[in-house]
């Protein structure tokens, strides 16, 4: 199969450079997760982003604003892209034209060695090196993910809860568990509150909604459903008592009162028509707010704060929506609240759409490295197998940013290899496996073709 | 049977540069020299030996291995030292050695170790920085550590000193002794005459001759030259029936070519002559492969 003499002399004189290329990937992998701050993030989408009130809630921001999403839009679109891209051309080209080139290659070829065992040694050489440099990123990654948000095995705790556990000396799982330990003890309200950077009232609101979702996914778990579904139809949750017992525990209330809170819900969100009547007025107020204010609409939207802390906003509101101030405010905190979840879902890290992201860039480091090689095999020549080896992934990765940065030039994406790995797709749950196996089946043929050209060709040595 | 047979051999590169229809035969225990200008085709050749290039028509065998298709096999058999000398990236000469002798699977370095003896090689020196020479000297322990039963060597001794060239010339033949089969190609002639017992010359990618070296050393067909006191001597010896290869008017030179059949004929014609000197002029491959040049081009 491979000749492990061979393998062992290339791995001698190529390993510094990947040492080298894997060091830099690492670090800059540890710095992007250890410099991560969701709400920083999520203050630099409000601004870039002009979203409307029905985007506010969705999936998107917590996608772009999560360390996933950061991981995702920078290091994975971009270093983790063009590091391994410089190694595998310097790499590609040493490991058989270069050779041919200088004529030492006639070394392994006057041994016993079969010219198609010594260029799959060297094939093999090159794929495992991109792999192992991959393998070395995601624990490095992982680690640090561990170490500076504990999100990885077991949750991550936000700030709250961290400085409320320190309050009342309870354990921080504990604390998570039960938030009503929080909603139930002013002292620890405002210490929580502050550290969120929030008033009371929001983070009253923030914490009952927080207990409402842990309600849902407790049901959910025991339903063995998705939240979301559960979420969109509560009455799974009344048709199955054992979920009902679970959800009204984590609430801390009774099953019966439960399950009448859960027909509210259920009644609130059949009288849709209502709810669309809501949300214009709650428009209407936030338009003359945005007068008073002299702001956006749509800034103002994202951060109705602002609203709450100006007085003569705040009665402008009331006067255009109709609708009583302190429910507006109730409103304004509902919102500021569901901000906060969000906020908290950029902390959660999936492990699982970690390691994809990891797959995928290395499933397309894989394809391009199968282009350097096969030119490496063809040309006898090194600066003709650079020339086509060095020059075909370049482009498409040009190809791909020029896609990236405006419109006009989008039609540029569809001539790069790099558009297959999507990271937003890995991210926002989008389906990718299509593109993943279409990677994998370019780096396998071009492999094996440039293999076969090796063994076929002539050789001035 | 024939230990290396090459047989119409052709690789055409076009503008008249490759090999066409080489044949050659070695046989076991012959060294063989395979002599010609730069660009005459001895690397193709070689190439063609080593699996390197596939021909476009004939064939290359070694020990009834086709070379292309069996290339593996082969090396078994062959140790090799490249025209260019182009190591690997290793740090000394040593570890350059140790890393081949892994790919071949050698164990044993007493043998490696009693050539770089002989050679006077010190391989402990950095491998980037070697003179040609000692790069020379590496290569060809390369090639002769796993003591194969052939080696083929590519012009092995340019970059050597006359001096390691005799040192290497006596660790050819101590191989030769050992029952070894020798190619090797140069670009000089009195190199492969003191050290082959075959010579092939290639011109233009074509065999022109295959010469065994003692027919040459051993050639009936002498060449004399003489010259007379007096010029009447001189011009009376012209007339004489003999084949005479040229005549110097000016010196009362003659040279004249005498088969040693005919030696007893010439000495008593010469007695009634008054000479001045008489010298043989040796029959050298030189020689020998200038008048088939010539005669090439005068059938041109």
């Amino acid at each position: 199969m491979i000749s492990k003499p061979i393998f062992k002399q290339t791995l001698k004189s190529n390993y510094i450079l990947w040492l080298i290329f894997t060091a830099i990937l690492c670090v800059f992998s540890a710095v992007i997760i250890i410099t991560y701050d969701p709400s920083i993030m999520s203050s630099m989408m409000d601004m870039v982003e002009e979203m409307g009130m029905a985007d506010m809630m969705g999936d998107r921001m917590s996608g772009m604003t999560s360390l996933l999403g950061t991981l995702g839009n920078s290091f994975y679109s971009m270093l983790a892209v063009i590091l391994p891209l410089i190694f595998i051309i310097i790499t590609a080209n040493s490991l058989v034209a270069s050779q041919v080139d200088r004529g030492s290659m006639a070394y392994l070829l006057s041994t016993p060695t079969k010219r198609s065992t010594v260029v799959r040694t060297q094939g093999i050489y090159l794929i495992t090196s991109i792999l192992c440099m991959f393998l070395v990123v995601t624990i490095v990654g992982l680690t640090t993910v561990q170490i500076t948000q504990g999100s990885v095995f077991g949750t991550a705790h936000t700030g709250d809860v961290k400085a409320v556990s320190t309050l009342l000396d309870k354990d921080k799982e504990d604390v998570a568990d039960d938030l009503n330990l929080i909603l139930n003890n002013e002292e620890a309200l405002k210490e929580g509150a502050k550290a969120r950077n929030i008033d009371v009232d929001v983070y009253t609101a923030y914490l009952n909604l927080k207990i409402s979702n842990n309600a849902y996914q407790a049901a959910a778990d025991v339903l063995d459903k998705d939240v979301e579904e559960v979420k969109s139809n509560p009455a799974l949750i009344k048709s199955n008592e054992e979920a009902l017992n679970a959800a009204a525990n984590v609430m801390g209330i009774d099953s019966s009162i439960y399950s009448m809170y859960l027909d509210t819900v259920i009644a609130a969100s059949a009288q849709t028509e209502e709810s669309d009547v809501m949300q214009e007025k709650v428009m209407a107020g936030l338009t003359s707010a945005a007068e008073v204010l002299d702001m956006e609409v749509a800034d103002l939207a994202s951060d109705m704060g602002k609203v709450k802390n100006n007085e003569a906003a705040l009665n402008a509101a009331v006067d255009a929506s109709g609708i009583q101030k302190e429910a507006f405010i109730s409103i304004i905190n509902q919102q500021l609240a569901s901000k906060q979840i969000s906020l908290d879902e950029g902390i959660d890290f999936s492990v699982k759409d970690y390691l994809m992201l990891n797959l995928g860039c290395f499933l397309l480091m894989f394809a391009i490295s199968s282009i350097s090689f096969l030119f490496s095999c063809i040309f006898n020549l090194s600066k003709n197998s650079l020339a086509l080896g060095a020059g075909i992934p370049i482009a498409f990765f040009v190809f791909q940013i020029m896609g990236q940065i405006s419109e006009s030039m989008e039609g540029f994406k569809y001539l790069s290899l790099n558009t297959l790995f999507d990271t937003e797709a890995v991210i926002s749950g989008g389906n990718y496996w299509v593109q993943y196996v279409i990677l994998a089946a370019v780096g396998v043929v071009l492999y094996v073709i440039g293999m076969r050209a090796f063994k076929e060709k002539d050789l001035p040595l | 049977m024939s230990l290396i047979e090459i047989k119409n051999l052709t690789k055409d590169y076009g503008d008249g540069r490759g090999v066409f229809d080489v044949s050659l035969e070695i046989k076991k225990g012959e060294v063989f020299g395979f002599v010609g200008t730069n660009g005459a085709g001895k690397t193709t050749t070689i190439r063609h030996m080593m699996g390197f290039l596939k021909p476009q028509s004939g064939s290359a065998a070694i020990n009834g291995l086709d070379c292309w298709s069996d290339s593996a096999k082969i090396k078994k058999l062959v140790g090799y030292v490249p025209g260019e000398i182009a190591f690997p990236d290793a740090p000394t000469g040593n570890d350059f050695l140790k890393r081949q002798a892994e790919v071949l699977g050698l164990k044993d370095m007493s043998y490696a170790e009693s050539i770089i003896k002989k050679l006077q090689l010190d391989p402990t020196a950095n491998l980037k920085r070697m003179s040609k020479g000692m790069k020379q000297k590496t290569a060809i322990v390369a090639a002769f550590m796993a003591d194969p039963e052939i080696i083929i060597l590519d012009e092995p001794t340019t970059g050597l000193d006359p001096l390691m060239r005799a040192e290497f010339v006596d660790v050819l033949n101590d191989e030769k002794k050992k029952g070894k089969t020798i190619f090797m190609s140069s670009h000089m002639f009195e190199e492969v005459e003191d050290t082959c017992d075959k010579v092939a010359l290639i011109k233009d990618g074509k065999i022109i001759s295959v010469v065994s070296t003692n027919e040459i050393r051993h050639n009936q067909d002498k060449t004399y030259k003489i010259e007379f006191d007096s010029q009447d001597d001189y011009r009376r010896f012209v007339n004489e029936n003999f084949d005479f290869a040229e005549k110097r008017d000016a010196q009362n030179q003659v040279i004249v070519n005498v088969n040693d059949n005919h030696i007893n004929a010439f000495i008593k014609t010469l007695k009634g002559y008054h000479v001045k000197f008489i010298t043989e002029i040796k029959y050298t491959l030189d020689k020998y492969f200038r008048s088939l040049y010539k005669e090439e081009q005068n059938n041109d």
